[in-house]
């Protein structure tokens, strides 16, 4: 399977006349923008804000973010079985507009799986998107069913989170690339045998898929994850679009969409690929919360990597806590089986620091590599640009946050768990623990 | 910032073992190494008092001895407590332990010691204060003073604390996030894990997962009837008079008793010491913790060679692994050289 990124280097947006890309900018007509937001009548008041790296602004409630792309050959949409028919991704041309996002925040109503990001100040580069130029729609709904609960789907503004990206993406269909980024790997029996000749690797990848209700779960190609049994998957597959974050699980332990597609660890296999592994592929697994479950899913994907052949495998976890059985497990299964190992998630070590990182730990999990703390408090001081409402913070049930945690003067106090995707299982983090 | 030192009767001059029951004494001027330290933390921290206590008397009537240090303490000002260095000596390094943790719970102040990592005191006390990695002898005096008053300046003028790798202490099981001090991002820290592990070159976990070791079982005996078996126990039971003053949880020693008189253990001479467990039943007939009762039926019918004459007990309840594994190999050794063949572990 062959899929050409078409790269554009977006360094700044601005609004204008007419939606296009030239030269390094961005211009979006807000209008055009509007009215794609409000094909969705639950939609009820929407805005457009463009946020820089440096500004003393914060976004709350952050909901998701996505890369604004076009397909331009191989299929129909950049989110096959969401927003458009059911064909594999991962093959022909999608253009995307890089180094910048589209993030959805809410108007008013926040919940346990929202986020904040901060362009500025202290914790600037603790989300990806604090180090980028974003477009941000901040919009309300009439999802009244949902309003006042803890756990949001954020259905309306996810989905006109999605299809914003794609009709902004659609401006550079027809534009030549500034560079096209090639993600070419053949079936698993069409290798040379240079390649053959290399340690065969595998990612294995756990996305969030604990909630039993629907609609609530990350999807593959619209499917909602709690619904499948592991899977092989082709990496260009993720880097096309048939992963849709969820709206579950405290949001620093999350992946966005936009991770999800641009995802720094699959690049880094494929660029280790032919040199120093054969990268297999990709096994798409689950979490999930009954026990009998979580060891189908392990033994199953120890098969599916058994029968490839993988002699390693790298095991993502989207998630903590309870989530961290499924890691362990998975990780001491592969061990088990002859598989060697690298861990990639988060810690939570509670607010003291003294609690026990993972749910789960085995001593055959013995090369992890930390993300980030769910229980870190952050410190933010007063004066900061709201875009959004912080009390959603402090008032709707956000993970990272308690009632109180925001003071009269505007200053305000968090846990790692609410800052936006801020630990990157994807791979892009910066940060890890250490003992002290 | 003022600062008080806590340090045993060896480094105070007093004298040694023959001083070790020494009850605490308090000194308005500054002896033996407390002078170093002082100076080391000038002009940040001043160290305005040396208080001595013998090393016996600290950690067997650790109330009593703690009870006279917090009515001096209680009377100063102090924003930091140092105690030690320690190096090896185990007794030393538990008091330091003993009164670090008593004075942080109390005073709520940063304490600071230093011990070798073989001190019993490091795997005890290592949540419990700031243990710098300190040298064998005293020999090291110099060198691990130092670490202890530059940590100590850190905390007086607020500078940012780095983790425990960094400062030189031992970890005290707190785990923070930090950034990834080489600013390399996750995905590519997992590929030089992944190439590592694959190629069989040493690498190193960001989180190690605590491992037990594995201690391979001896061999079979060959033949019973011609064996010396021993007992051993982390029952406390003990003559009734705990002569050895073992502790009743955490303990920090082992006794060893001779039956070579007895056949069983009676309720009376014999009781146990163990706070883990309801000791009523136990106490009754001592045998449950001890069973030499049972050894000497089988030692009459033959099947064993011989009950070796002495039992070796301490206390399992709260004992870290450290002093279990220390107590192992101490008692191991007497057995291996008094040519016991056997040894019969039970616990409670």
């Amino acid at each position: 399977m062959r899929l050409e990124i078409g790269a554009f280097h977006v360094k700044d947006i601005v609004f204008g006349d007419k939606t296009a890309y030239n030269a390094g900018v961005l211009t979006v007509n807000k209008e055009e923008l509007l009215k794609v937001v409000k094909e969705d009548e639950h939609i009820t008041t929407a805005d457009f804000r463009i946020v820089h790296p440096g500004d003393n602004t914060i976004l709350c409630p952050v909901k998701e973010a996505v890369e604004m792309r076009c397909k331009v050959s191989g299929g129909h949409g950049i989110f096959p079985g969401v927003l458009s028919e059911m064909e594999v991704a991962g093959s022909g041309r999608t253009h995307c507009l890089q180094d910048c996002s589209l993030i959805v925040v809410g108007e008013h109503a926040g919940g346990f799986q929202d986020g904040v990001i901060a362009m500025g100040g202290e914790y600037q580069h603790h989300t990806i998107y604090g180090d980028m130029v974003n477009l941000v729609l901040v919009a309300d709904t009439d999802e009244d069913f949902e309003r006042h609960e803890q756990q949001k789907k954020n259905h309306a503004l996810r989905w006109a989170g999605m299809r914003l990206a794609e009709y902004i993406g659609q401006c550079v269909k027809d534009l030549e690339p500034e560079n096209i980024e090639v993600y070419d790997l053949p079936s698993i029996y069409e290798r040379s045998e240079e390649v053959n000749k290399l340690p065969r690797v595998v990612y294995v990848l756990q996305p969030q898929t604990q909630m039993e209700a629907m609609g609530y779960n990350t999807l593959i190609y619209g499917w909602d994850g709690n619904h499948i049994l592991p899977t092989f998957m082709h990496p260009n597959e993720l880097l096309d679009g048939c992963m849709v974050s969820g709206s579950f699980m405290p949001t620093s332990s999350k992946i966005s969409t936009y991770e999800f597609a641009t995802n720094p660890m699959i690049k880094k296999l494929y660029e280790q690929h032919g040199k120093t592994i054969n990268f297999l592929g990709v096994i798409m697994s689950t979490l999930n919360v009954k026990m009998d479950e979580k060891v189908r899913c392990v033994k199953m994907a120890g098969q599916i990597a058994t029968s490839l052949g993988a002699q390693a495998a790298v095991v993502a976890e989207e998630g903590y806590g309870n989530p961290d059985v499924d890691y362990t497990a998975m990780l001491v299964e592969l061990e088990r089986l002859g598989i060697k190992t690298v861990g990639l998630s988060d810690e939570c070590t509670g607010r003291d620091g003294a609690s026990q990182p993972l749910v789960s730990m085995n001593p055959a999990t013995n090369a992890l590599v930390t993300t980030g703390n769910v229980s870190q408090l952050y410190e933010f001081p007063a004066g900061m640009e709201v875009i959004g409402e912080l009390e959603a913070l402090a008032r709707d049930g956000n993970s990272g946050g308690w009632e109180g945690c925001i003071r009269p003067d505007g200053s305000f106090i968090m846990e790692n768990n609410g800052m936006f995707c801020a630990n990157m299982i994807s791979g892009y983090s910066r940060r890890t623990c250490a003992d002290f | 910032m003022k600062a008080i030192h806590y340090i045993n009767q060896f480094f105070a001059g007093i004298g040694g073992e023959e001083m070790a029951d020494q009850t605490p004494v308090f000194h308005d001027k500054l002896i033996g190494c407390s002078m170093m330290l002082n100076a080391m933390c000038k002009p940040d921290i001043e160290v305005t008092n040396t208080i001595v206590c013998g090393d016996n008397y600290i950690t067997n009537h650790t109330e009593e001895a703690l009870k006279e240090i917090f009515a001096f303490l209680d009377t100063k000002e102090f924003g930091i407590f140092f105690a030690g260095p320690a190096f090896m000596a185990g007794r030393y390094g538990v008091g330091c332990g003993i009164i670090c943790k008593a004075v942080s719970e109390r005073y709520h102040v940063p304490v600071i010691t230093s011990m070798n990592e073989e001190n019993p005191g490091v795997e005890e006390y290592k949540a419990a204060a700031y243990i710098f990695k300190g040298g064998r002898k005293a020999t090291f005096m110099k060198q691990d003073v130092t670490p202890m008053a530059a940590f100590a300046k850190k905390i007086a003028k607020g500078e940012k604390l780095l983790p425990a790798a960094q400062e030189g202490y031992f970890p005290r099981g707190i785990r923070m996030e930090i950034p990834q001090p080489d600013g390399i991002m996750a995905a590519d820290r997992v590929i030089d894990m992944l190439l590592k592990k694959i190629n069989g070159e040493p690498f190193q976990t960001e989180l190690i997962i605590p491992s037990m070791e594995k201690i391979p079982p001896a061999a079979p005996v060959k033949d019973l009837s011609k064996a010396t078996i021993a007992l051993v126990s982390s029952s406390g039971v003990v003559p009734v008079d705990n002569p050895d003053r073992i502790q009743s949880a955490s303990a920090q020693k082992w006794g060893k008793y001779n039956i070579a008189d007895r056949d069983n253990l009676p309720e009376g001479v014999y009781k146990t010491i163990h706070a883990g467990f309801d000791p009523a039943a136990m106490c009754a007939v001592p045998d449950r913790g001890i069973p030499l009762d049972a050894m000497r039926y089988f030692e009459k019918q033959g099947k064993i060679g011989k009950v070796y004459d002495w039992f070796y007990v301490t206390v399992g309840t709260g004992t870290t692994q450290a002093f279990a594994a220390k107590f192992g190999k101490e008692i191991a050794k007497e057995l291996h050289d008094a040519g016991v063949d056997a040894v019969i572990l039970t616990s409670t």
